[in-house]
């Protein structure tokens, strides 16, 4: 999703894909108000603080989530959270006191955000706190009522505190004085559009679409969009636009989700079930298709995607499982530094094309590459620190993961460091190098270094490719059907005044371990092929039957119908022991092609045994007892494959995953990424 | 999503917007006081009533130099309507003889966001001798505050404050470097400035050249340019050299740019406090129509309390003007002659209409003052007599309407009281921040009660006044605003960049 930020233009008087596009297009469409749309302060001071609490959530020291994996293609999530209202501050919270007088002896309670979530998500979500008791919540509509309130309140206070409020015949002297009707139509409009909401990435659908020949301009409609020009005028860095439409943006496309929560007890835990999420997206059917007919011995892999708010101190994810499934991977990781990254990055390119004027003041040019120095050490510390963290989780898992053929980490001198950065070679090896030599007082000239010039550009492009902002948190959980990640915020937050949320991505690899599905076939398909090997030699009376060309006399059995009961009944009896799941199931997807071959045998034997009540030829019979036992013993060698691929699945270093970040896949040579079977986003925005 | 699209400076609109539109509250109420530094703070006419949540002061601002102090205190007001934007009068309650204060209302601009900005700090020396500024070195100083903050009106960057005088920082040597221990002590103040805007962390190149220009500035003036130290880990109050002071360039721009303004210290001065919401561009404006009437900056104090903007002024009166005007407030555009007739040198000038910017702001002028300047210095030779006025800094996070900003200074002196002979507060601020905490940096000039010339034993005795100290303070707080201790943060210290707790965020 994109706002994008520039090139407005006007087609038919109406701005497209402007920040503001809906807004526009909502004072459009909407009829002119008469009257002005007024709200109580008390709703719109609640809605300001309510938003603006709802960004922050700084009151959410910790946050946990419990996904279930339902079956493929849902995923249940309960959130937990730990609130401390002493972290609101006194003025929001008188803001926030729930009115009305308290039950006598009861504390004044105030209305808390505690989340927000998708509009497109529309269970009801049913709080509870530590007791089991359930939380009120302030309803949708009011909270979009009071959202509503906040907006025409925000508005009015940006036009009260413009620098043309005072100028006559301005648009904002207009919009505040004399042309009300204006104003009254924008407020119309953003209330209208918070109250419906409307979807992402779409453009808003509205009576207008069906409409011809309408007249093009209308005064009033006119003054409002020239009094937005005004208000949030674009370029100059967009200070208030980008801001502003943001805000908008994330006002009709998400709801706030409000407890009610007593003053008397300002340390609470509440938990509540998240609305069910539907899977993202199906892998091509090609390619599941190649996963299901080839001896590949599968995993089914889920990625996940949330976001949590960036002043959560402790974010708990957890992930359980059916008890037959094995969780194999669990790996998580964060954009918590990626914007200290962009920033760096930004920094290293301005100083790349800055670098004539910066180069006579030798200084001022030493103390940029400092700067920048320090922090790319800093990052590298802390990759280093996720890596260690990583090769522990592999040493650690059941089968444990050595550092198999990955070479010994060269060791590099200053020099050298600087040579493979200017390279653009960014990799995890050179960052640790970095980060030594500069916590040694190795690199103190860097001005005069061959590190000033175009080889910053290559930094910050290597920067970017190695998703460097990334960390990476493992699985903890010792349960082989559950895993448990624990992300910390890092200790020195590199980009301090940012609010934005992080995102977390979720790798997850399940996949039947011993003991398998795959071993019981083995065994049955095994022992079908000695059944029918056994059951041709004693009819040929020795194995010769099995090599020789020639065909044995009396092959064909005086009392076939012995031989058809054996043939029908054993693979029945085997095939019942097996426990086949249903095919909707994760465990069904795992077992698709381990069914198939278990099926296949049957056929194979059943096959035999109409070949045996029917077919009198002793030449046929041989035959096709050789061909039948054929058939088994390529069965036998998928099987066999199959254990061979599940060798291979389980000494893999890295997840085959874009969600990986790069350098933790570029440090263990990972093979490309693939596409994984379920993908769930939980981020509240789409 | 791409990136440029962040959410931070939406959250930061939110904020403002729901701090502004507290149930009852719509605009910013404060007082300021104007008068002679007479070792004590002036106590605010109007005492906020502290029964009232909402009455205590939110931010609380002093400066004093040459003699004359100014503090402003504000607070959240119910009041909505006025005319305009700021509104300003003498308070009704006349404080102490010679104290003069004002009592305003200003709507505070919420589309001002500079929280979420990266902040460039910038340390100029305009001198290495003792401070006694003369006429013409005022004006030379107003130049150099007009270019700095043009050099950041024109990239939109907000000033987010500006010092002068300040304490120099000494050039250190290679050998010095390391915990700061054997580091020189640094002058009280001297002929510094000290200044910082916040720009947007995703827009380097606007730094970058704002950085370009400032060391272009100082080489075509002269002046000496410190830039904070960016590398990580570093704290306030670590510099990073990018030119040192040319005493022969500046001496030779001055006397080429101010040919004829005199060369003596002036005897009197005045303090012009010009309010108004914050904007980019204003200290600028102010002190460009300021010096276009020939008149100097003496001292200056600029900072945004609630995004109203204080601008404070110690403006040197001419030497040959005898009457005392009354102190006044009102607009700006009434209060340009009024200055121009006190402090003017070229009366000639006519006030040109393009002052728009800050025409709407107000503007309270005290009468003159008589102005005093530090007798002595380490570059007057005082090291050999020992009486060397030393700066000691303090830093505190307190919650808030615990324990004002006044009364915890006031703490802080009498704790100073038995190491001292004289205790002054050069400057204070402190401002409510996330968390309902009060914030606060404060630095102290004192004048250590024993004479010593051996540096290290001044080291040591400036080390245990302080550790002293803020025991002590730590200890009364409580009894003074039922300020539970564990959440007080507090530290005193002869050196700025030990004042920093753990930088692990909590």
């Amino acid at each position: 999703m994109t706002v994008n930020v520039r090139g407005r233009s006007t087609v038919a008087g109406r701005s497209v894909d402007g920040p503001l596009d809906h807004l526009r297009t909502m004072v459009r469409a909407l009829p002119v108000p008469t009257a002005p749309l007024t709200f109580p302060s008390r709703d719109a001071a609640l809605g300001l603080a309510l938003m603006d609490l709802s960004f922050r959530l700084d009151h959410l020291p910790r946050l946990s989530e419990h996904l279930t994996l339902m079956d493929r293609g849902h995923m249940s999530r309960t959130i937990s959270v730990d609130v401390d209202l002493e972290e609101i501050s006194g003025r929001l919270r008188d803001t926030l006191i729930v009115p009305g007088q308290p039950v006598p002896g009861a504390t004044a309670s105030l209305w808390v955000p505690v989340s927000r979530y998708s509009r497109r998500d529309l269970a009801p979500v049913v709080i509870r706190d530590s007791n089991g008791e359930v939380v009120p919540r302030l309803s949708h509509r009011d909270a979009n009522r009071v959202t509503a309130a906040a907006f025409v309140k925000l508005l009015f206070m940006l036009i009260n505190a413009h620098d043309d409020v005072s100028v006559p015949d301005s648009p904002i002297h207009q919009l505040r004085h004399t042309h009300q009707r204006s104003r009254w139509l924008l407020e119309a409009a953003i209330t209208e559009l918070i109250m419906v909401g409307a979807p992402a990435g779409q453009r808003l659908h509205t009576p207008l679409d069906h409409a011809a020949r309408l007249a093009a301009s209308h005064p009033v409609r006119d003054l409002a969009q020239a009094g937005l020009d005004a208000l949030f005028p674009a370029g100059r860095g967009d200070q208030l636009l980008v801001p502003f439409a943001r805000l908008l943006q994330l006002a009709i496309r998400q709801y706030i989700l409000v407890a009610q929560l007593g003053l008397d007890r300002p340390r609470r835990f509440l938990t509540w079930d998240a609305p069910l999420l539907p899977a993202q997206h199906r892998p091509a059917p090609l390619q599941s298709l190649a996963k299901n007919v080839l001896p590949v011995n599968r995993e089914f892999v889920v990625e996940y995607e949330t976001e949590i708010p960036r002043s959560v101190k402790a974010y708990h994810l957890t992930l359980e499982v059916r008890q037959e499934i094995s969780v194999r991977r669990f790996v998580m990781s964060s954009d918590v530094d990626d914007e200290f990254v962009e920033v760096l990055a930004e920094d290293l390119e301005s100083v790349a094309r800055r670098a004539d004027r910066l180069g006579s003041h030798h200084k001022l040019l030493e103390l940029e590459l400092q700067s920048i120095a320090s922090r790319l050490a800093e990052l590298g510390r802390r990759r280093l620190v996720d890596l260690a963290g990583y090769e522990d989780y592999l040493a650690r898992l059941p089968i444990p993961v050595g550092p198999g053929s990955a070479p010994p980490p060269p060791r590099l001198t200053a020099d050298e460091v600087l040579t493979a950065l200017s390279a653009g070679n960014c990799s995890l090896d050179v960052l640790a190098a970095f980060c030594a030599h500069y916590a040694a007082d190795g690199l103190q000239h860097l001005a005069r270094s061959g590190l000033a010039g175009p080889g910053l550009r290559n930094i910050a492009a290597g920067l970017r490719t190695v998703q460097a902002g990334r960390d990476v948190t493992t699985d903890n959980d010792p349960r082989e059907h559950g895993a448990h990640a624990h992300w910390r915020r890092p200790s020195v937050e590199l980009s301090p005044q940012s609010t934005e949320p992080v995102r977390v991505f979720a790798f997850m690899a399940l996949a039947d371990e011993a003991p398998a599905l795959i071993e019981s076939i083995t065994r049955m398909v095994a022992g079908l092929a000695l059944v029918v090997l056994g059951i041709g030699t004693l009819l040929s009376g020795g194995i010769a039957w099995l090599y020789s060309p020639a065909i044995p006399d009396n092959f064909v059995p005086e009392q076939a119908d012995a031989v058809v009961a054996v043939l029908l009944l054993v693979p029945g009896l085997l095939l019942a022991r097996l426990d086949l799941p249903s095919t909707k199931s994760v465990l069904g997807q795992l077992h698709k092609f381990q069914r198939t071959l278990a099926a296949a045998s049957v056929v194979v034997t059943t096959a035999l045994a109409i070949v045996v009540g029917t077919v009198r030829s002793d030449h046929e019979m041989t035959r096709l007892f050789q061909l039948a036992l054929a058939v088994l013993i390529v069965i036998l060698i998928c099987c066999v494959c199959e254990f061979y691929a599940r060798r291979i699945h389980r000494g893999s270093s890295v997840p085959r995953s874009a969600k990986v970040p790069r350098w933790l896949r570029d440090v263990r040579r990972a093979k490309p990424t693939v596409e994984p079977d379920d993908f769930f986003d939980a981020r509240g925005e789409v | 999503m791409t990136s440029p699209v962040n959410s931070t400076k939406s959250s930061e609109l939110a904020r403002i917007a729901a701090e502004a539109a507290g149930t009852h509250f719509s605009s910013v109420q404060f007082t300021l006081t104007h008068g002679p530094a007479n070792g004590s703070l002036p106590m605010p006419v109007i005492d906020p009533d502290k029964e009232d949540p909402n009455g205590w002061p939110t931010d609380f601002c002093h400066f004093s130099a040459a003699g004359l102090a100014v503090s402003t205190s504000t607070w959240p007001s119910a009041m909505s309507a006025f005319s305009g934007r700021v509104q300003l009068g003498p308070a009704e309650e006349a404080g102490p003889d010679d104290t003069y204060s004002y009592f305003g209302h200003a709507v505070p601009n919420p589309g001002f966001l500079n929280q979420s900005t990266r902040k460039v700090e910038v340390l100029i020396t305009l001198g290495t001798a003792h401070w006694s500024p003369t006429y013409r070195e005022a004006l030379m100083q107003a130049l150099i505050i007009e270019k700095l903050t043009g050099l950041a009106a024109e990239r939109d960057a907000p000033v987010l404050h500006l010092h002068t005088p300040v304490a120099p920082v000494p050039l250190s040597i290679k050998a010095e470097r390391g915990d700061g221990s054997n580091e020189r002590l640094r002058d009280a103040i001297g002929p510094c400035l000290r200044f910082s805007i916040g720009v947007d962390p995703q827009m380097s190149g606007t730094r970058l050249d704002f950085e370009t220009e400032l060391a272009a500035l100082a080489e075509e003036y002269g002046f000496g340019l410190k830039l904070n130290d960016q590398r990580f880990n570093r704290v306030r109050g670590d510099w990073f050299t990018i030119r040192g002071f040319d005493r022969e360039r500046y001496r030779q721009t001055r006397a080429a740019l101010f040919p004829d303004a005199p060369v003596l210290t002036p005897k009197r001065a005045l303090i012009a406090s010009v309010i108004g919401p914050s904007r980019t561009g204003t200290t600028t404006a102010a002190v460009a129509a300021l010096r276009a009437r020939g008149i100097g900056v003496l001292a200056a104090s600029i900072s945004s309390m609630r995004k109203t903007t204080f601008i404070n002024l110690v403006l040197p009166v001419t030497a040959d003007i005898a009457e005392t005007y009354p102190q006044w407030s009102g607009g700006w555009l009434d209060a340009l002659p009024r200055l121009s007739a006190s402090a003017g040198h070229r009366l000639a000038v006519a006030d040109q209409p393009d002052e728009s910017l800050i025409a709407d702001w107000k503007v309270a002028v005290s009468p003159a003052m008589r102005c005093t300047y530090p007798p002595s210095s380490r570059q007057t030779g005082a090291t050999f007599t020992g009486r060397v006025p030393y700066p000691i800094w303090l830093w505190w996070q307190l919650p808030h309407r615990t324990v004002d900003t006044p009364a915890l200074l006031a703490e802080v002196q009498s704790a100073l009281q038995p190491h001292t002979r004289r205790c002054e507060i050069a400057y204070a601020q402190s401002r409510l921040c996330r968390g309902d905490v009060v914030r606060g940096r404060a630095k102290l000039i004192v004048m250590l009660s024993q004479d010593h010339r051996d540096h290290a034993a001044v080291q040591r005795l400036l080390t245990d006044a302080t550790e002293a100290a803020q025991l002590r303070i730590r200890e009364r707080l409580p009894a003074l605003g039922r300020v539970d201790p564990s959440k007080v943060r507090l530290r005193l210290s002869p050196r700025e960049r030990w004042l920093t707790y753990a930088g692990i965020s909590a």
